[in-house]
């Protein structure tokens, strides 16, 4: 085999190292514990943390805090299964989580905040709609899906991922991050 | 007349076992440095955009659809950040935080890890004084008795505050003003 032929074979093997990693802290999901349809990742921000969850929190949530301070619970997919979508209207019931202070964020599937006129882009503690029995209820989506305005819009029809952090949660919750009565989310209506 | 051992082609298997063990060295050096690289970067951007003011801190305003520089951004947080070097002498960080609802300052190594994070209600009412020291620091240590020191696991530190932002906007002047007593020196 000529020089040059594998000097190219070991640069194709350095950019297939570089890809699968990549490919490895974007596409393969974080390992964690889940409450409901909302996953808990609870080493971040620790500095227990193993190199792939570090990666991974720098690329999706950096700066995060250890779970004693603050809990992140991230949602992908409804209760059905399904990928949220920012072009579905969902809608986001349960208890009040235990913690001092809680909110929801809407994200982009960039992972930044979805623009809206209203400049809506958290449902929290102070906020949240409640149904007569204290239980918290409201709605995700785009503008356009019926008449009622949601609590928390989304544009486009790309990815749509939801955060839920909540802040100095209860000792029950930060031993037991799984343990957490997590909001269901359900499709509202039809989902294009 | 035959080739010198170390002029013979390198067999097959030689090539195969070379070539993976260089991907796998490849995939883990990418994991590995992408938290410092990204790090490395927040840290830069901070010291630029927070030395142009004389206390060393960069006050960005409430995060919305804008805000592109950190994922996830809180929009229910106001944040300070200040950018750390304790290699050569070490970080005064002083603040008088009046503020009756949820703040906290955490404090990141150049690889991501938040290694130190204290809230309001560990702290108490009482003015902040710390004064951060780099790993293994050579340099003389001042220890006035109401300083608290901490060590850094590095020489590189990113410090972030963040305080509880609220729809009422009497406690936002609150929140506004006790971030305004940071100073990172």
């Amino acid at each position: 085999m000529s020089r040059s032929r594998l000097a190219a074979l070991y640069a194709l093997a350095v950019i297939l190292g570089i890809v699968t990693a990549w490919l490895w802290l974007t596409k393969v999901g974080p390992s964690g514990v889940d409450a409901g349809v909302w996953r808990v990742n609870l080493l971040a921000g620790s500095t227990s943390a193993d190199a792939y969850t570090r990666a991974r929190i720098a690329l999706g949530a950096l700066l995060a805090l250890d779970r004693r301070e603050t809990l992140y619970y991230i949602a992908r997919s409804d209760e059905r299964g399904e990928s949220l979508r920012a072009d579905c209207r969902y809608r986001l019931s349960g208890p009040a989580p235990a913690a001092r202070w809680w909110s929801v964020t809407a994200y982009d599937e960039d992972f930044f905040l979805f623009e809206n006129a209203a400049r809506r882009y958290s449902v929290n503690g102070d906020t949240a709609p409640r149904d007569p029995q204290g239980q918290i209820v409201f709605e995700v989506g785009p503008e356009s899906v019926t008449a009622k305005p949601p609590d928390l819009p989304t544009q486009g029809a790309g990815a749509l991922l939801l955060t839920l952090r909540l802040y100095n949660p209860a000792l029950s919750l930060q031993r037991d991050p799984g343990s957490l009565a997590a909001p269901r989310i359900d499709v509202v209506g039809s989902c294009p | 007349m035959s080739r010198p051992e170390h002029a013979r082609p390198r067999p097959l298997l030689g090539h195969l076992i070379g070539l993976l063990i260089v991907a796998a060295a490849a995939h883990a050096l990418t994991v590995w440095a992408l938290p410092r690289v990204i790090m490395a970067e927040v840290l830069r951007v901070t010291r630029v955009e927070g030395s142009a003011n004389a206390d060393g801190v960069l006050r960005p305003p409430p995060a919305d659809h804008t805000a592109r520089r950190i994922v996830m951004p809180s929009p229910d947080l106001l944040y300070a950040t200040c950018s750390l070097d304790v290699r050569d002498r070490p970080a005064q960080i002083t603040a008088n935080i009046n503020y009756q609802r949820y703040w906290s300052i955490a404090l990141y190594a150049d690889n991501s890890d938040n290694f130190m994070v204290r809230n309001d209600r560990e702290h108490g009412a009482r003015a902040l004084r710390w004064l951060i020291v780099g790993k293994d620091a050579r340099y003389p240590i001042p220890a006035p008795r109401d300083v608290e020191i901490i060590e850094a696991p590095g020489t590189k530190v990113l410090l972030l505050m963040r305080m509880l932002l609220p729809e009422d906007s009497a406690d936002r002047a609150g929140a506004e003003a006790a971030r305004d007593s940071l100073r990172c020196r």
